[in-house]
C-alpha cells in the first residue's frame, strides 16, 4: 500500500494517538493512583491558569458586550444586550476561548515537561525504578487537565459576565441585579449543560495530546520543541473538532 | 511539607469557586422554569394558543408566577394547556380567573396570562381548568387595519372631490366674498331678535288674560266661569221672547186699530173723514180762518186807538218809562261785572 509520506505520517500519529488513548483507560482505573502526584498537577494545571483564563475572559466579556452593542442599538434591542451576551458566553464563547488558552498554556507546557524528561531518559529511569512514569506523569497529567478545565471555564464564564456587566455600564446604565436578572432569565438548561460537557471532552483532548506529544517526542531538544508546538497545535484543532461534533451531538439529541 | 498543604488549600477553594458557580447557574435556570418549590397544576382551554411553547411563562397580573408544563391537544378546535403555578399563588388565583394567551412586549415570546375577574369566586384548587379567553391576535390586527385603511383611503378620495367641488363653485365663493352678508346678516339676526322679544310680550300678555279669565275677571271671565251670571243671562233672554211675543200682540192690535181708523176715514165717519176727504167743509174752514183775520185787524185798529185815547195813555207811558229803566240797569250791571274782573 502506497500512501503518501504526509498522509502516512498522519495517519501514524492518529493510530499511535489512540493506542496511546487505549493505554491511558487500561491503566488509569486501575490501582494505584498517584493522588499526591494529582492534586499537584490539579494545582499547577487549573490554579495556576486561572489568572491567565481570567484575564482572557473578562477582556471576551467586556470586548464582546461593545462589539455588540451598535448593532443592537440599529435594531433598538439594546436591552436585551445583557441576555446575548450572557447565552453567547455560557455557550460557545466562555468555553472555546477558555479552552484555547488552555491548550495554549497546559498543553505546551506539559508537551515541553514530558519531551524533556523523555529525550534526558529519565522516564526510562523511571522505569528501571520500579515507578511507573505512564501512570505517575500521563494518567495525573490527564486526569488533572480533564477535571481543572470545566472548573477554570465555570470561573471563566463567571468573570467574563463580569466583564459585560463592566461593558454594559461604560455606554449607560444597568444595576447589577438587572444585568444579573436579564442573563439568567434567558439562560436554560440546554444552554449551559452541552457546554458544562463539552469543557471535560476540551480538557481530556488538551491532557492527552501535550502528554501523547511529549511521551513520544525523539531528537533531542529540537524534539522537544517540536513537541510542545504540535502539542498546542493539534490540541487547539481537537478543541475546534469537539465543538463541532459537540453542537451536532446537541442538535441530534434536540437539546440545542 | 507546609507548601504542598497551602497548594492544595488554594486548589480546593478554586475547585469550589468553580463548583459553587456551577450550581448557582443551574440553581438559578431552575428557578426561573420554576422546577424547585411547590407548585400546583392550573388547565386553560384554547382554539388557538399562537406559538405557545413548553416552558414558556405563566403571569398573574404580570408577575411571574409559573410555567407552562404541557400543551395537550384535546381535539381537533381545542388544546388543553398545563400550567404549573407558584404554590404561593394558591391563595391568590380564583376559579374565574382569565387566562389569555399575550406576547412579552411586541416580537417577544408567548406568555400566558392569567387575570383576575372582578367578580367574588372559591379559589383556584390544583387541576381547575380556568375560562380563556382568546387574544388579540396580530394577523387579525393587521387584516383589521388594511380593512380600516382601505375605508379611510375612499373616503380621502370623497373628501378630495368635494372640495374640489367647492373651491370650483363660484355661487359659494361669492357668497363668501361678499363683505355686506355679515351685517345683513346681522341685522336680520337683531330683527328676528326684537320680533322674539315682542312674540315673547304678546304671549305673556294673552297668558295674563287667559290667567284673568281663568280667575273670573272681566266680562269675558265672567261671561266663561259666573255661572249666575249665565242664569241671569238665560233669564234676560227668556224676557226678551217673552217681550217679543207680548210686541207680536201689540203690532196686531195696532195693525187692527190702523185697519178701523182706515175704514173710517174710507166710510166718512169722524173729524178726521171730515179733515182728509170732505173738500167742502175745507171750504167753509178756510171762510171761518178769514173771517178770524178780519176780527184780528179790526181789534188791532182798536187796540190802537184806545192807546192814543187819554185814557188808556198814561198806562202806556207808564209802560215805556219802565222798559227804559230796565234797559239802563242792564247796562250798569254789565259794567260793573267788568270792574270787579279788572279788581281780581
Amino acid at each position: 500500500m502506497i500512501l503518501p509520506a504526509e498522509i502516512r505520517s498522519f495517519l501514524t500519529d492518529a493510530g499511535s494517538l489512540a493506542r496511546f488513548t487505549g493505554r491511558f483507560f487500561s491503566q488509569g482505573f486501575r490501582p494505584r493512583y498517584e493522588m499526591s502526584e494529582f492534586t499537584r498537577q490539579c494545582y499547577l494545571i487549573g490554579y495556576n491558569s486561572l489568572p491567565l483564563i481570567g484575564l482572557t475572559s473578562f477582556i471576551m466579556g467586556l470586548v464582546l458586550t461593545m462589539q455588540l452593542r451598535p448593532a443592537m442599538l440599529r435594531y433598538g434591542v439594546e436591552s436585551e444586550l445583557p441576555a446575548i451576551v450572557g447565552i453567547s458566553i455560557i455557550r460557545e464563547i466562555g468555553p472555546v476561548i477558555s479552552a484555547l488558552i488552555f491548550a495554549g498554556k497546559i498543553g505546551s507546557s506539559i508537551g515541553a515537561e514530558l519531551g524533556s524528561m523523555k529525550v534526558t531518559e529519565q522516564i526510562d529511569a523511571m522505569e528501571v525504578s520500579g515507578t511507573n512514569p505512564f501512570k505517575y506523569l500521563v494518567v495525573t497529567r490527564v486526569f488533572a487537565a480533564t477535571l481543572m478545565l470545566p472548573v477554570l471555564i465555570l470561573l471563566g464564564d463567571a468573570i467574563s459576565l463580569y466583564g459585560s456587566y463592566v461593558g454594559v455600564n461604560i455606554r449607560g446604565t444597568t444595576s447589577f441585579y438587572l444585568f444579573w436578572s436579564q442573563v439568567f432569565d434567558n439562560l436554560v438548561f440546554s444552554d449551559v449543560m452541552p457546554a458544562f460537557i463539552k469543557s471535560y471532552f476540551f480538557g481530556f483532548a488538551v491532557g492527552i495530546i501535550g502528554c501523547f506529544k511529549g511521551y513520544n517526542s525523539s531528537k533531542g531538544t529540537e524534539g522537544v520543541g517540536r513537541s510542545a508546538n504540535s502539542a498546542v497545535v493539534v490540541a487547539s484543532i481537537m478543541v475546534f473538532i469537539i465543538d463541532l461534533l459537540a453542537v451536532q451531538v446537541t442538535d441530534l439529541l434536540g437539546l440545542n | 511539607m507546609t507548601k504542598k498543604s497551602i497548594n492544595n488549600v488554594k486548589l480546593g477553594g478554586f475547585v469550589l469557586g468553580g463548583v459553587v458557580f456551577l450550581v448557582l447557574l443551574l440553581y438559578m435556570i431552575g428557578k426561573n422554569q420554576h422546577l424547585f418549590g411547590d407548585t400546583y397544576l392550573l388547565k386553560a382551554r384554547f382554539g388557538n394558543i399562537q406559538g405557545l411553547v413548553v416552558g414558556n411563562n405563566v403571569r398573574y397580573a404580570g408577575i411571574e408566577t409559573g410555567t407552562v408544563s404541557e400543551i395537550y391537544i384535546v381535539n381537533d378546535t381545542t388544546i388543553e394547556v398545563s400550567m404549573l403555578i407558584d404554590k404561593k399563588m394558591q391563595g391568590i388565583i380564583r376559579a374565574n380567573a382569565i387566562v389569555s394567551v399575550g406576547t412579552e412586549g411586541f416580537v417577544g415570546n408567548k406568555v400566558v396570562n392569567i387575570n383576575p375577574a372582578r367578580q367574588p369566586a372559591s379559589l383556584a384548587a390544583a387541576g381547575d381548568v380556568l375560562v380563556s379567553r382568546s387574544s388579540v391576535n396580530t394577523d387579525e390586527m393587521i387584516q383589521t387595519l388594511s380593512n380600516t385603511n382601505k375605508d379611510i383611503a375612499i373616503v380621502a378620495s370623497e373628501l378630495k372631490h368635494t372640495i374640489q367641488r367647492i373651491n370650483s363653485s363660484t355661487a359659494l365663493w361669492d357668497l363668501l366674498n361678499d363683505r355686506s352678508l355679515p351685517q345683513g346678516i346681522g341685522m336680520a339676526v337683531a330683527n328676528v331678535r326684537s320680533a322674539t322679544g315682542r312674540a315673547d310680550q304678546a304671549v305673556q300678555d294673552i297668558q295674563l288674560m287667559i290667567r284673568d279669565i281663568k280667575m273670573g275677571k272681566g266680562s269675558a271671565g265672567m261671561l266663561l266661569k259666573d255661572s249666575s251670571f249665565a242664569l241671569q243671562l238665560n233669564d234676560a233672554v227668556s224676557r226678551i221672547n217673552a217681550a217679543a211675543g207680548q210686541t207680536d200682540s201689540l203690532v196686531i192690535e195696532l195693525q187692527q186699530t190702523v185697519a178701523g181708523i182706515r175704514g173710517d176715514i174710507d166710510t166718512g165717519r169722524g173729524v178726521a173723514n171730515a179733515l182728509f176727504k170732505d173738500s167742502v167743509g175745507v171750504k167753509k174752514v178756510t171762510g171761518i180762518l178769514e173771517n178770524i183775520q178780519n176780527g184780528t185787524d179790526g181789534f188791532n185798529q182798536n187796540m190802537e186807538a184806545l192807546k192814543h185815547n187819554f185814557l188808556f195813555r198814561g198806562y202806556f207811558k207808564k209802560l215805556e218809562k219802565q222798559r227804559q229803566k230796565e234797559e239802563k240797569e242792564k247796562a250798569k250791571a254789565a259794567a260793573g261785572g267788568i270792574k270787579v274782573k279788572t279788581a281780581l
